[in-house]
């Protein structure tokens, strides 16, 4: 008897210490929402964005917001972000997520939201810069110390040399990579058949693709291949963390990706209007563009881009409107000339 | 035996019974003794090392790279606390909700006789072999804008997806079978001799419920809202697809920390993937505690 109640003590004991734990996580668990705990109901922006962007809108762009509004309004308002690959974002919008805005990194994505209804026309053009809000060029990253001598997009084609390459297929990066492989030589004096021959010796020597620009990324970092192809931005990044394994070869001539910003009317509740246009605002001020700026990215206003000492020089810059916009771009090149004619040849 | 049941509570107990005197005795029962016998072990444990141990040990020494301090200056994190206290708000909650659906489907399928039984028997087990990722499509296409149910909703501004309910749902069904899994056994074992006396002495159905059967289910109770609690803490496939992984509003713990990898702030995500690692070693502790004790006390 006396056995028994000891190990009754000790089972209760027990229990108390596994209640007590587990009322103690709910409690944390709960803490916010407790009432009392909870201050008057804050506003919020609802945005999603391509990748890249997350770290700079969440720790730079918006806190500089948030001040400048409540010092004009006295009200304080918070942001509610995601951020994934560009294609990842404009599915889950289509599906319906409840976003204010988005930042995509092409203008394909914001195409396709029109197309299944969920802008009501390309309604972003009328925002400054045509929607654009900053860019980045494509360059090239290759192994420190430059191995292979790779000093622009024609070395790339060179028989023997291992290319990284984000998969057209999924990525956004890679489409704007194919439009700077291809238009470059154009940009350069050569005629249409020299690009699609770069296009073509490029592709045959691509060793490795992966499903986003960061995955690949990770691909080169883990030993495969000569050279990546990728965001200046991205790279910049990296060297600023101390993170850059290789170095960045600026090619003669390559595309700048544009970033566009679309507003989704239909998630914003009229009171909320006012607070939604206040942001888009103050994405194209020069707050934020020198922000973009000391980020790695090229502003739109392009005296603000001395700033930055790091970005290179490239003598022959060009934009996707120099192709006649995404659409035909896409059409042309990356349909018509990528999907069509070079993948059979080199029979991926 | 249920076949879905995820811990059948007799093996597990013998499975943990580790190295004390116990598992002696019975192995100089059955192996060889000296020296060879230890080579099994030793091409054992080589193997579990790298699959399973070590990198389990690296999320807690990349955690403690910065030091104590940095590991909870980057736990503090507003977005990194919202993402943990959600995660439990809603593995309580699943666990209190498929707590009650999931023993009283454990007691119609273990007390009643109708017909297509066993076929409901799978059903509700099917959770269990699905995909996450096909049960969070398959819930955007009931439940999102343009679901089957959801477009009719949308218009009223009910929207269950890409908000904490939507996580809830995804929870409730990824996680339905544990709690039947670990009730229904013990039903099924249950003698009917106490279940006949209390009707003879005038119990009502509920009555026999609550004083009868309810007392005698406490393990499998217990054990199930463990499991129940845990898998939910650790849901990704589906909760990806219905959270609209929104910071500071849908974004659960895991999706935390795949969200951080991907931008590349290791540290980040792996100060919560060391505290979600911690809490399912509590979790697992108890439970392998609680099924040893009962089995023991059992015998």
């Amino acid at each position: 008897m006396h056995r028994v109640d000891q190990l009754n003590w000790r089972l209760l004991l027990q229990r108390v210490i596994i209640l007590c734990l587990a009322g103690g996580l709910l409690l944390y668990a709960a803490w916010p929402w407790l009432p009392g705990r909870r201050g008057p109901a804050v506003r919020t922006i609802v945005l999603y964005g391509f990748s890249i962007l997350g770290e700079m809108m969440n720790g730079a762009v918006f806190p500089e917001f948030q001040a400048e509004w409540e010092a004009r309004t006295g009200e304080r308002v918070e942001l509610v972000s995601a951020f994934s690959a560009s294609g990842t974002v404009t599915n889950q919008m289509i599906l319906g997520v409840p976003a204010e805005v988005a930042i995509l990194s092409l203008e394909l994505d914001a195409l396709r939201l029109v197309e299944a209804g969920i802008v009501p026309g390309p309604l972003w053009r009328d925002l400054p810069h045509g929607g654009v809000l900053n860019r980045t060029p494509f360059i090239i990253l290759v192994r420190p110390g430059n191995p292979r001598a790779i000093e622009d997009f024609a070395d790339l084609a060179r028989p023997g040399v291992g290319v990284v390459h984000p998969d057209p297929l999924t990525s956004g990066g890679a489409q704007w990579a194919l439009l700077a492989e291809y238009h470059s030589v154009r940009m350069l004096g050569g005629t249409d058949a020299e690009a699609y021959a770069q296009l073509e010796a490029i592709w045959h020597n691509v060793v490795a693709q992966a499903a986003s620009a960061r995955a690949v990324r990770t691909q080169f970092e883990s030993g495969f291949g000569d050279a990546l192809i990728t965001y200046e931005q991205e790279v910049l990044s990296d060297r600023w963390r101390g993170r850059l394994e290789g170095e960045i070869v600026y090619p003669q001539s390559t595309i700048f990706s544009e970033h566009i910003v679309v507003i989704l009317d239909r998630n914003i509740a009229p009171e909320q209007r006012e607070l939604i246009d206040a942001f888009v605002e103050f994405l194209w001020s020069e707050t934020a563009q020198r922000i973009y700026v000391d980020y790695g990215f090229r502003s739109v206003d392009e005296h603000l881009n001395a700033a930055n000492p790091d970005f290179g020089l490239i003598p022959f810059p060009f934009t996707v409107d120099e192709l006649g916009g995404w659409p035909q771009a896409k059409r042309e090149i990356v349909d018509g000339i990528w999907r069509n004619q070079v993948l059979p040849e080199v029979g991926r | 035996m249920n076949p879905f049941n995820p811990v059948p509570p007799e093996r597990t107990s013998r499975f943990r019974r580790g190295p004390g005197r116990p598992r002696r005795q019975a192995d100089s029962g059955t192996a060889r003794p000296g020296a060879t016998s230890r080579l099994p072990l030793a091409l054992l444990l080589a193997v579990l090392l790298p699959l399973l141990l070590m990198p389990l040990a690296s999320i807690f020494v990349f955690a403690g790279r910065d030091g104590l301090r940095g590991f909870l200056q980057t736990l503090a994190q507003p977005d990194a606390q919202f993402a943990l206290r959600f995660s439990l708000l809603i593995a309580f909650a699943t666990a209190l909700f498929n707590g009650i659906l999931g023993t009283f489907a454990a007691y119609v399928l273990s007390k009643y006789r109708f017909r297509g039984r066993e076929t409901l028997n799978v059903v509700v087990n099917l959770p269990v072999a699905i995909p996450t990722v096909v049960v969070g499509t398959s819930l955007l296409l009931l439940w999102g804008p343009i679901g089957l149910l959801g477009q009719f909703l949308d218009p009223l501004g009910i929207q269950p997806m890409f908000a904490p309910a939507g996580v809830l749902l995804a929870h409730l069904f990824v996680t339905f079978p544990y709690m039947l899994g670990a009730v229904k056994p013990v039903l099924d074992e249950l003698e009917v001799t106490y279940e006949e006396a209390a009707y003879t002495i005038g119990a009502n159905r509920w009555q026999t419920f609550f004083f009868i059967i309810l007392p005698a289910l406490r393990g499998g109770l217990f054990s199930g809202l463990l499991l129940t609690f845990a898998h939910s803490l650790g849901e990704f496939g589906a909760t990806v697809m219905v959270s609209g992984n929104l910071r500071l509003r849908t974004q659960t713990a895991p999706l935390y920390i795949f969200a951080q990898f991907e931008a590349g702030n290791i540290e980040a995500a792996n100060a919560v993937a060391a505290v979600l690692a911690l809490l399912s070693f509590a979790i697992f502790m108890l439970l392998q505690r609680f099924t040893q004790q009962r089995s023991t006390r059992g015998s």
